[in-house]
């Protein structure tokens, strides 16, 4: 996922968690303007990181991107239903990707 | 976990880099497909394997064990993948497809009973044909997709209908509904699937020290799995948000919520029964399921009761399936002979060799002591003979097993590609990154030890060494800057340059630096090389301030530590306005070298032979001097001159008596080193050696002879260097 967020080669620092349970321990280290998360991961999955971001005042207004391989309708369903900004489907094309981060990260909706 | 994923990391990337080599040349590569294979049929061994479990456990009673599902999902879901990245369209495709069909089994879309299973077999035997032919070079355009289609429109088929799904009884659960809407459709259907067989449901909910989480959370997870299955892990803000997290556990068991909560006995840990299921467990919602599958059964694939085994395979025999996937597996196992070895197995046997080494030296001295006695010269004579054909079976024997744990450059300029994509997105520099002998060996040991001081010297490069886009062009070069890696070998070694054609090193700056910090005196004259090795030198860097790339307090002298552990060395050529070239040279193993064995005194020293240039005698009268150390005139160029005696503080032989020079070289650094006795050759295995001995600069181990127990292997590196800068320092 951090390659093709690279790829995109905008002017943003990356920081790749490996697991749901590393994001959780990165989430109070640094100011994120912006979360990408797939859905299927070790430990806990996107939804749940979803979740408690959302539930989480100090971190509930940091847009969400849900990124997913095996995306089905629910989840792409649940994952906006909790709260996330964006749902895209892989495999999406790179130009897709950087339109809905660049619009989130400049404060529009990005598209769903 | 951890390790398997990174594995499948590295995977990812190798094939990215391979296809798009693939579609470069646009032309079928074989050694491309080569690679693919002999990956991929690890994989296909293993979707076999699960598939032939999977049907073992659908024909018995017991409920289909979920990880094994997901676990052949996977490998269709990596099988895909990995074909897709080798340009392998037909592939890509039916795993592709094959993955469809395991998705909807593991999301409960299709039972386990549907035919749309059956046909994952022919899928894997499809898989293992296209895989055969491709390893032959028999592919075709044409006939692969014909034989996929087919078979695609049979899954189609198959799965035309989809089972609907069950009304939701989920809705009625005393659950919070932020739990509820987190749950992914995998855990849902898990969740309904649990409910079905009548299980207990009850919330786990637990708080952790937020520094401490991961290692409690998994205790706790490991005692909940033994007794039922956690179908999700939500975390939510604890009472203190800052410094704590709470973790809900849903779990699903067999055992009474009370007897889970007596048996969970951790910390700010709460046990909430959200549904009873109905008593006695699994037999309620299953008349006819089997006693004895306690609940950690349905988990673990093994949990499988043994007897029912051979009765399940005859069952899957009865399709029709089953039997035109037989003789594929045969044909699999021949599709290509790579076998993957832990590299711990290869150390013991290259240790083993390293002992047989060192015997063979042992029955070579015994035989010429027999030699030696007129009594016994016909059997000596008799033993050295069969002691030559033992030492060339032995030499056979040791490059065959180096030669298993040669690996190929490519690995090292995938990890430095990574590395320069990432700083490029960070420095916003266009720079290019080429390289040359993908293809040369190294001992896998060292490959994983070179990585470090690798991305370390191109990041340096990248950071420091060339310029802005602007300034490159005002200088009359091309805007984007370009780093070079080489790799190739020469003789015993391996030469790696890294080579910029950035603003090469300010000289003056280096030198004014290490004035200032007391390396050198400002008096001191030193050639433009010499100046240049001294950012090798510790507490000397030249960039003005840390920066994030090149990162804080690691410097090029701690490049040429971890290099002189390996037994290298790391030279710089710098040209201003030019570039930059560092070259490193490193043994191809560590595992047996041969070292020249001299004596001083009463001691003798093992020396690496692959920095061995030539040996001589050299009379008292030869030694000259200059700049107050001692040199030899070599053949019209001046040796610097090194006295082991000296420097390891042993009483040598005099001054004025008849000597040995050792001429070492480490890359263009030349030193002769003087010794009292030339004792001969020996192969021999460097062991580390623990204690004080280990501080001793310039020992770089021990190693065994084969008559007279250990003896201490000079550090080539560190004494050549230490020279060099004595004499510089004089």
């Amino acid at each position: 996922m951090a390659s093709s967020l690279e790829d995109l080669e905008m002017p943003v620092k990356i920081v790749e968690a490996e697991s749901g349970f590393e994001a959780l321990r990165f989430l109070p280290r640094e100011d994120f303007d912006l979360v990408v998360t797939d859905i299927n991961m070790p430990d806990i999955n996107g939804l749940e990181l979803v979740s408690f971001i959302k539930n989480n005042d100090k971190y509930s207004s940091i847009p969400l991107v849900i990124v997913s391989t095996e995306g089905s309708d629910r989840d792409r369903d649940k994952g906006l239903g909790l709260g996330a900004d964006a749902y895209l489907a892989k495999p999406f094309d790179p130009e897709t990707l950087r339109q809905v981060v660049g619009d989130l990260l400049s404060g529009r909706p990005g598209s769903g | 976990m951890a390790a398997r994923r990174s594995k499948k990391k590295s995977a990812k990337s190798s094939g990215a880099q391979a296809a798009s080599k693939a579609k470069a040349a646009s032309t079928p590569n074989s050694k491309d497909n080569h690679e693919f294979v002999s990956e991929a049929e690890e994989i296909l061994e293993r979707m076999f394997e699960d598939l032939s479990r999977l049907h073992e456990q659908r024909h018995g009673d017991t409920e289909v064990a979920p990880d094994l599902v997901n676990q052949i999902f996977r490998s269709a879901h990596t099988l895909k993948g990995l074909a897709g990245m080798f340009g392998l369209d037909a592939i890509s495709e039916l795993s592709h497809r094959m993955e469809d069909i395991l998705d909807a089994l593991r999301l409960g879309r299709i039972s386990v009973d549907s035919p749309a299973i059956d046909l994952l077999d022919d899928g894997v035997s499809l898989l293992a044909t296209l895989m055969t032919r491709l390893e032959r070079g028999e592919s075709s355009d044409e006939q692969d997709p014909a034989m996929v289609q087919t078979y695609l429109s049979r899954i189609d088929e198959a799965i035309r209908a989809p089972e609907p799904q069950t009304g939701d009884e989920l809705e009625g659960l005393d659950l919070d509904s932020s739990l509820l809407r987190a749950l992914t459709e995998y855990e849902e259907h898990r969740l309904r699937e649990n409910l079905r067989r009548g299980r207990h449901l009850v919330l786990v909910d637990s708080t952790f020290e937020m520094i401490a989480f991961e290692e409690g959370l998994s205790e706790l997870s490991v005692a909940v799995r033994e007794v039922g299955e956690i179908v999700s892990t939500l975390p939510s803000p604890g009472d203190a948000p800052e410094s704590q997290i709470r973790f809900s556990l849903l779990v699903a068991t067999e055992i009474e919520p009370e007897r889970l909560a007596s048996r969970l006995d951790f910390p700010n840990t709460e046990v909430h029964s959200i549904h009873r299921g109905q008593a006695g467990g699994p037999s309620a919602a299953k008349p006819n399921s089997h006693a004895d599958s306690e609940g950690a059964a349905a988990e673990t694939p093994s949990g499988q009761p043994v007897e029912n085994g051979p009765a399940h395979a005859e069952a899957g025999d009865d399709s029709p399936l089953a039997s035109s996937a037989a003789p594929e597996i045969e044909s699999l196992r021949s599709i290509s002979e790579t076998v993957r070895v832990d590299i711990r197995k290869l150390d013991e046997l290259m240790n083993l060799v390293g002992e047989l080494v060192i015997q063979r030296a042992a029955i070579a001295a015994v035989a010429q002591r027999l030699t030696e006695d007129k009594y016994t010269a016909r059997i000596g004579a008799e033993l050295t003979k069969t002691h030559k054909a033992l030492d060339r079976k032995l030499k056979e024997l040791q490059s065959g097993v180096l030669d298993v744990r040669m690996v190929p450059f490519r690995q090292i300029f995938e990890k430095l590609s990574r590395v320069v994509r990432r700083l490029r997105r960070d420095l916003g520099k266009e720079v290019e990154l080429k390289f040359n002998g993908a293809d040369t060996e190294l001992d896998k040991l060292l490959v994983e030890q070179l990585v470090d001081p690798l991305v370390h010297i191109v990041r340096n490069a990248f950071d420091h060494a060339l310029e802005s886009p602007e300034e490159r062009t005002n200088a009359g070069k091309s805007p984007h800057g370009c780093i070079r890696v080489s790799a190739f070998q020469r003789g015993n070694h391996v030469v790696i340059e890294v080579r910029d054609d950035g603003r090469g090193m300010n000289v003056e700056a280096i030198r004014e630096k290490a004035i200032e910090r007391g390396l050198i005196s400002a008096q001191e004259t030193l050639s433009h090389k010499e100046v240049l090795n001294l950012v090798f030198e510790a507490g000397l860097s030249t960039a003005t301030e840390v920066s994030e790339t090149s990162g804080r307090g690691v410097g090029m002298d701690v490049v040429r530590t971890n290099l002189a552990g390996m037994g290298g060395l790391v030279d710089l050529v710098s040209v201003a306005g030019r570039g930059t070239t560092v070259t490193i040279t490193l043994p191809i193993t560590l595992a047996i070298i041969q070292a020249l064995i001299v004596g001083i005194g009463e001691e003798r020293f093992a020396i690496p032979l692959n920095s061995v240039l030539e040996t001589m005698i050299v009379e008292p009268e030869e030694i000259g001097h200059s700049e107050g150390r001692e040199v030899l005139n070599l053949r019209g160029e001046p040796l610097l001159l090194c006295r082991l005696g000296e420097e390891f503080e042993i009483e040598a032989a005099g001054r004025d008596e008849r000597q040995f020079v050792v001429v070492l070289g480490m890359g263009e650094q030349r030193l002769g080193l003087l010794v009292d006795r030339l004792e001969g050759q020996q192969n021999t295995v460097i062991k580390s050696i623990k204690g004080p001995l280990q501080q001793i600069r310039g020992i770089a181990g021990a190693t065994e002879l084969g008559d007279s127990g250990a003896v201490l292997v000079i550090d080539v590196s560190t004494i050549v260097a230490d020279a060099v800068r004595r004499r510089e320092a004089a």
